[in-house]
């Protein structure tokens, strides 16, 4: 099985992130930039299917030079090799267009499976694994928990609040993946030593076929137009037991309607 | 001299660094009250290859340096699991075996190294040879083609989760008596030990060993006898470096606890880290916790350059500084954290015995500072 898995950097989540005050994309020069933490995950699924089944793993990245330093990541975790898409005029791409140059950049892969988070932890709109599947005519199996494979039929426990629904598809297909789905591996070292010796394709949008319009903050079919920092969380109000402790809760929840 | 790291090492010290924070330093605590090993910690990293990362690759290693093994003890002990074995295993044991065994022992024990699956002990002190090796009492005289080891030795630490105990023990070389290194199965006839109780809390126990006339084959001395003072010299510079790497990571592991309690604890209506009493303190410690990760970096880049003599000088002093700024790394924590910081949830007095060892072992500041002042300021020896 051919698999091709998106990996996006990230600013850390663990540390503080923003965003730029010049064009109100997020802030990459400042902050410490790693794998979205959910395509760790895709990653690893991947490489188990790998393990089972044989085949193939490609790890697919659109993002600045500097995204470099997280595909030699992703790929010291195992996969075979990687294609980055790095093209200044990418900077400030709306989900659309960035949609648009990873599903050209897999009409290049040809691949059975793509595997991807079901989320970005800057971006958190959940919405890339269907636009790729829409624009590459497949099908998308999103948010699970569970992956099993049998020929080319898929399955999933697809996630949801209340508890799970089984989806299932053919292969060529989209599947984003949850943190629920498995344990993420450690590269090992000799992983992380044959990192450095594995194919990287850079592709620009000149490679794709796509043109410069089309993507970029220019081309953005939505922009962020202000942005100001959440406020500082006021001091509440304490309430001391002095005997009448519960009436004072049910007081406060009362004039603030919550009861 | 370039002390940036490679994309590799530093994708190894994030790798080492997650590995450690899954395990953490409450994990590291509860073993060591239970009376148990972190066994799982170590064969996860034995099999992500991490112990083996200074082990030649056609053994199976990783094939890079002591800068290597340095950043999986230093990352592994600032996530809180400080593991003194990994000085003494792969650091010193397999080093010695790698640069002094014959072809046959190193296909023998460097691949159990390689994965982290062989633990090999190191006993050098006796009761009455503890700075001072040239004391030692311990010897191995033939007997046909073995040898019969007879001695005692003294803190050899984890020996009870190890297969070997590699014995410096003196061989007679015409009419001299000269160390020699011998790979002594841990429960060979005539081997016995008893656990030392320590003040310091660690999954890794120290022991006392009596060697009564404990037979071993003729392969069990690595290399030959000419080999002994060698060998033993090879494994100084890799224990002294991969030790003080272990004392940085503490210290950073501690520092890391107090500033964050620091920053977040309030006793006047704002963070004890605005009080420059609090914070001035961490500061000091911050900055000769760093000078000592500088010396260690210095010192490995030289040994990793087959630079052996100036390695042994940097790693001497790098071995002196991470020991002192990790005592006080970890006092300067426990200050910090007030009344929370002598419990164990706080997890810094924890570190409290350990770092204070580390002024006396493996080798001890006054013996540090007679090698600064001897080989360095040229003073007569004193001693
Ligand atoms: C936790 C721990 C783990 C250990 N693990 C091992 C192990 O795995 N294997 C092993 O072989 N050993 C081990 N040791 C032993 C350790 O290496 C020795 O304790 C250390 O070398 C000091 O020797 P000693 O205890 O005999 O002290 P001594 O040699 O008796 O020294 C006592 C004091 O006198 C000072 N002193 C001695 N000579 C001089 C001098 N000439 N000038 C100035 N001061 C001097 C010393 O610095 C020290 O402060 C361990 C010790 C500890 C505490
Ligand atoms: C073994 C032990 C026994 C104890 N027994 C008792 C007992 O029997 N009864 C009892 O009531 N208490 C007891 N205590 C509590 C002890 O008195 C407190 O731990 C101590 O007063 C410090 O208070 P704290 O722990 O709240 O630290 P904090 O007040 O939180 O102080 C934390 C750190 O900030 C520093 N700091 C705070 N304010 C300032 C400032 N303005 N300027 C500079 N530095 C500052 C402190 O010096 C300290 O280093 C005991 C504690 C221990 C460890």
């Amino acid at each position: 099985m051919n698999i091709v898995v998106l990996v996006k950097q990230v600013p850390d989540s663990g540390a503080e992130r923003n965003l730029r005050t010049d064009d109100n994309t997020v802030d990459r020069g400042s902050a410490s930039n790693v794998i979205n933490e959910m395509d760790e995950y895709a990653i690893e699924e991947a490489l188990r299917i790998q393990e089972a089944h044989g085949g193939e793993v490609t790890i697919l990245t659109m993002g600045p030079s500097g995204a470099a330093e997280s595909i030699r990541k992703a790929l010291s975790m195992g996969p075979d090799k990687a294609v980055h898409v790095v093209d200044d005029a990418l900077h400030g791409s709306c989900a659309l267009a960035t949609s648009k140059v990873l599903a050209a950049a897999l009409g290049t892969l040809n691949a059975d499976l793509v595997l991807c988070g079901a989320e970005s932890t800057d971006g958190r709109v959940q919405v890339l694994p269907h636009m790729l599947a829409e624009r590459l005519g497949v099908a998308a199996l999103t948010g699970a928990r569970k992956l099993t494979i049998d020929g080319s039929a898929l399955t999933i426990e697809r996630q949801t609040d209340e508890g799970y629904e089984v989806v299932t598809a053919q292969t060529p297909a989209v599947v984003s993946v949850w943190d629920t789905i498995n344990e993420p591996r450690y590269p090992s070292f000799k992983g992380i030593m044959a990192a450095k010796k594995k194919p990287v394709q850079a592709l620009s949008l000149g490679d794709l076929g796509v043109a410069p319009s089309e993507v970029g903050l220019d081309g953005a079919s939505s922009a962020v137009v202000e942005h100001s920092k959440r406020p500082p969380r006021s001091g509440g109000q304490k309430v001391t037991d002095e005997g009448e402790g519960g009436v004072k809760l049910v007081e406060f929840l009362a004039t603030e309607k919550f009861v | 001299m370039d002390f940036d790291l490679t994309p590799q090492q530093s994708d190894l010290r994030d790798a080492v660094a997650a590995l450690g924070r899954r395990y953490g330093h409450d994990y590291f605590v509860a073993k060591a009250k239970a009376g148990e090993h972190t066994t799982e910690l170590w064969d996860e990293a034995g099999k992500l290859g991490y112990l083996g990362v200074s082990v030649p690759e056609e053994y199976g290693g990783g094939g890079g340096g002591i800068t290597e093994l340095a950043i999986v003890c230093e990352e592994l002990a600032a996530a809180g699991c400080p593991l003194l074995l990994l000085v003494v295993s792969p650091a010193i044991a397999a080093t010695v075996i790698a640069r002094h065994g014959t072809g046959e022992q190193r296909a023998r024990y460097l691949p159990g190294f390689a994965d982290g699956s062989l633990k090999v002990a190191f006993a050098i002190t006796e009761p009455e040879a503890g700075s001072n090796f040239h004391k030692l009492g311990t010897t191995a005289r033939r007997d046909g083609d073995d040898w019969l080891i007879s001695g005692r030795k003294c803190f050899i630490s984890g020996v009870d989760e190890s297969a070997y105990v590699l014995v410096v023990a003196r061989v007679a070389s015409g009419d001299r008596l000269q160390p020699a290194l011998f790979m002594v199965p841990v429960d060979a006839p005539g081997l016995t030990m008893s656990k030392l109780d320590m003040e310091i809390v660690s999954p890794e126990n120290q022991w006392l060993l009596y060697l009564d006339g404990v037979r071993v084959p003729a392969d069990a001395l690595i290399g030959d006898v000419e080999a002994g003072l060698p060998a033993l010299f090879s494994g100084l510079n890799p224990e002294r470096i991969t030790v003080a790497a272990m004392g940085a990571g503490t210290a950073r592991y501690a520092l890391g606890r107090a500033s964050g309690y620091a920053s977040t604890r309030q006793v006047w209506g704002r963070p004890i880290g605005a009080h420059q009493a609090v914070a001035h303190p961490l500061a000091h410690a911050t900055v000769q916790v760093d000078l000592a990760r500088l010396m260690i970096a210095k010192a490995a880049t030289l040994y990793d350059a087959g630079r052996d003599l100036e390695a042994g000088v940097a790693a001497n002093m790098a071995k002196y500084a991470s020991a002192e700024a990790a005592a006080l790394a970890v006092d300067t924590a426990i200050q910090v954290h007030g009344g929370n910081g002598m419990t164990t949830e706080y997890g810094v007095a924890t570190l409290l015995g350990a770092v204070r060892a580390g002024r006396i072992a493996p080798v001890s500041r006054e013996m540090i500072l007679n090698f600064v002042a001897q080989h360095v300021l040229d003073q007569p020896r004193s001693y």
